[in-house]
């Protein structure tokens, strides 16, 4: 470590980190604390009078049905999305990382998702899930003798097909993040295992798992958060509809604030709601991570 | 990693008396071929009673006949079940990965499609181009390129310029205050963008930037996952090689030009693909920002495209052909630095 302390030092220091904390300030920290501000008045994106209203927009949040009707569809879609991501990116990295042949090919197959346009996907899901009998999603429920559905204009399927194009996305960032995680597993640790003769089921269960717990806390905890601001797949495959089925609840903040009556200080309260809710998962999810990185060490 | 210890293992001199080595490719070959597998059982049985010797090694672990028993027997079991699971689910996987962008490219050179007449042939009636050139002009796909590959580019130099000083620093530096400002820049990295949106939307109007490139390119100056990202990498960079750099009286500036950069290139390379990925994707500021078509990113061109042809009944090979177009830059960066991703997330600790 170089430098001790200093007027000099500290010079220096600032001029290193002045450029970062202009841009954060001026553009996160900054707006993050204007946007809390702004959610205590009746401001509109095109009316130059607004006022300060205190709670009145919290109030108003907790009795929207509109924005209950976010929410549960925003848990719907958290729950039918990570957890199948987190196992399904778990099980392909576990059966990936001992593939000998072919190994390139595997990998660049699983990591394509991720790093696809997902508005170019969601053109492309959208086409699959045509209501029409010849669409490609009906021709496959057809071969079970299902009838057309109309996927992405039913209320009862719009969200889950919506979801499924986030979860195929998901599943294969998880796949990156497990295969880099379960790389980073030194080779000692399993030769050691061999030699207590510990294999297969029981190396899994008992010293790979553990070893990653670290890793599964951080994506869970990372792709709720991701989930829980969808709001590409909804812009484009739905626009939130039919009847408001598959609202998030960003694109609800989207649609409150930016098209209609533009009330952005209704929007920010909302947006504060949701930061809260955020940094609580966050929080949660350090100390978790603390905790298993402390076993993880004791273990390696 | 493993790629490296399975081609390694044959190769390397043979040791009798470490059954490890032998079982250890026996896990990385396995599913490779039904008789290998057989072949690597029978010699890891002679190595089960050859086992003893290696736990004698360590008094204090577990009795080791019965595990070693228990752990031979699995592998007894008709040959290769889990490998036939592991490989059907790999197979599963790949063709649920796949099939999406299979399917646009198959779409996009078929006949036009409109949603009246679908065509769900796995092999197109008639192949043809005409798509591509009627997306590339409907929705100005060129300039949207230009937009979006530049926009990204400037995003990229302006992070790299900010996180890369301020990673230095708070890996290699020790001042008052450092890990109360770290925290800072790790807790802006949970504020959603939707709750900046407004305040950075009414800042770059009055900074006169609405609707223009530099307004799509300066609230992204600087990222904080980049910061932690490259702050993670260079904390592993050896105090004494610190220390040696200070001892030949390089400044703080040189030191990070010519020591701190080159010995953190892998990782500046891999956030440099996060970020590019990152910026070429991004939809909800260019959608509040970009009003006029002109300076259109591809997601929103392709958005605009969508939504303007819904109107009417959509051409679907024309969509996908756009939505290929689009996607062809951030799928060759992938392709180029598929390896970086994964280099870089395990470089991170975010994967360990």
């Amino acid at each position: 470590m170089s430098g001790v302390g200093g007027g000099r030092v500290r010079w220096r220091v600032g001029a290193l980190l002045a450029p970062a904390f202009v841009g954060l300030g001026l553009f996160v920290i900054g707006p993050a604390l204007v946007s809390a501000f702004i959610a205590g008045t009746d401001k509109t994106l095109t009316g130059p009078h607004f006022g300060w209203v205190g709670t009145a927009n919290a109030r108003t949040a907790f009795s929207d049905d509109d924005l209950g009707g976010a929410v549960r569809n925003t848990l719907v879609y958290c729950l039918i999305t990570v957890i199948p991501a987190v196992a399904g990116g778990l099980a392909l990295a576990l059966a990936a990382e001992r593939v000998a042949h072919g190994r390139a090919l595997v990998r660049f197959a699983l990591f394509l998702p991720v790093s696809a346009n997902i508005v170019a996907m969601a053109v492309v899901f959208a086409y699959m899930f045509d209501s029409s009998p010849d669409g490609f999603a009906n021709t496959v429920v057809g071969l079970f003798g299902v009838a057309p559905v109309d996927w992405l204009g039913d209320t009862s399927t719009a969200l889950p097909v919506v979801a499924l194009v986030g979860g195929w996305r998901l599943t294969s960032f998880v796949f990156v993040v497990y295969l880099a995680g379960l790389t980073a597993i030194p080779r000692s640790v399993y030769e050691a295992a061999d030699v207590d003769g510990i294999r297969g089921f029981a190396r899994l269960r008992h010293i790979t798992l553990p070893l990653l717990a670290p890793t599964t806390v951080f994506l869970g905890v990372f792709v709720t958060i991701l989930t829980l601001q969808t709001f590409e797949t909804v812009a484009v495959l739905t626009k939130g509809g039919p009847l408001n089925s598959s609202t998030t609840i960003i694109y609800y903040i989207y649609e409150v604030g930016f098209t209609g009556s533009f009330r952005i200080g209704y929007a920010s309260m909302i947006a504060l709601l949701l930061l809260v809710v955020i940094v609580a998962l966050g929080a949660g999810g350090a100390l978790l991570g603390r905790r298993f990185r402390r076993a993880r060490e004791a273990v390696a | 990693m493993s790629a490296g210890t399975s081609s390694d293992a044959p190769v390397g001199p043979p040791d009798p008396a470490d059954p490890v080595g032998r079982a250890d490719q026996t896990d990385q070959t396995d599913q490779t071929d039904q008789t290998d597998q057989t072949d690597q059982t029978d010699q890891t049985d002679p190595a089960g009673p050859a086992g003893p010797p290696a736990p004698a090694g360590r008094p204090g672990s577990a009795a080791p006949a019965p595990t070693a028993v228990r752990a031979v027997r699995p592998r007894r079991r008709p040959p290769g079940t889990a490998t036939l699971a592991r490989l059907a689910l790999l197979t599963v996987g790949i063709v649920v990965a796949v099939l999406p962008f299979a399917w646009m490219l198959r779409t996009a050179i078929g006949p036009a499609q409109s949603a009246l007449a679908l065509d769900s042939n796995p092999i197109p009636s008639r192949v043809q181009f005409h798509s591509f050139d009627q997306a590339w002009h409907a929705g100005d796909l060129g300039s949207a390129l230009l937009t979006g590959v530049g926009v990204s580019l400037a995003i990229l130099a302006l992070q790299l310029a900010t996180a890369v000083p301020a990673a230095y620093a708070f890996a290699c530096l020790r001042f008052r205050g450092r890990t109360a400002l770290f925290a800072v820049v790790l807790a802006t990295l949970l504020v959603p963008a939707q709750v900046t949106a407004v305040p950075n939307y009414v800042t770059i109007s009055a900074l006169g930037f609405a609707d223009t490139r530099v307004g799509l390119v300066l609230p992204f100056m600087t990222h904080a996952g980049m910061i932690f990202m490259l702050r993670q990498y260079m904390s592993t960079i050896p105090a004494s090689v610190l220390d040696a750099a200070r001892m030949d009286g390089l400044s703080t500036w040189r030191t990070l030009r010519s020591i701190i950069v080159p010995l953190a290139a892998p990782a500046i390379a891999s956030v440099s693909v996060f970020s590019f990925l990152l910026s070429y994707n991004e939809y909800l500021w260019p959608l509040l920002v970009a009003r006029s078509p002109g300076i259109a990113t591809p997601p929103l061109a392709l958005a605009r495209l969508l939504s303007d042809s819904s109107a009417i009944i959509p051409d679907f090979a024309e969509l996908t052909a756009a939505a290929l177009i689009i996607s062809l830059p951030s799928l060759a960066v992938f392709v180029v630095a598929q390896r970086r991703l994964a280099a870089g997330i395990t470089g991170t600790g975010a994967g360990a």
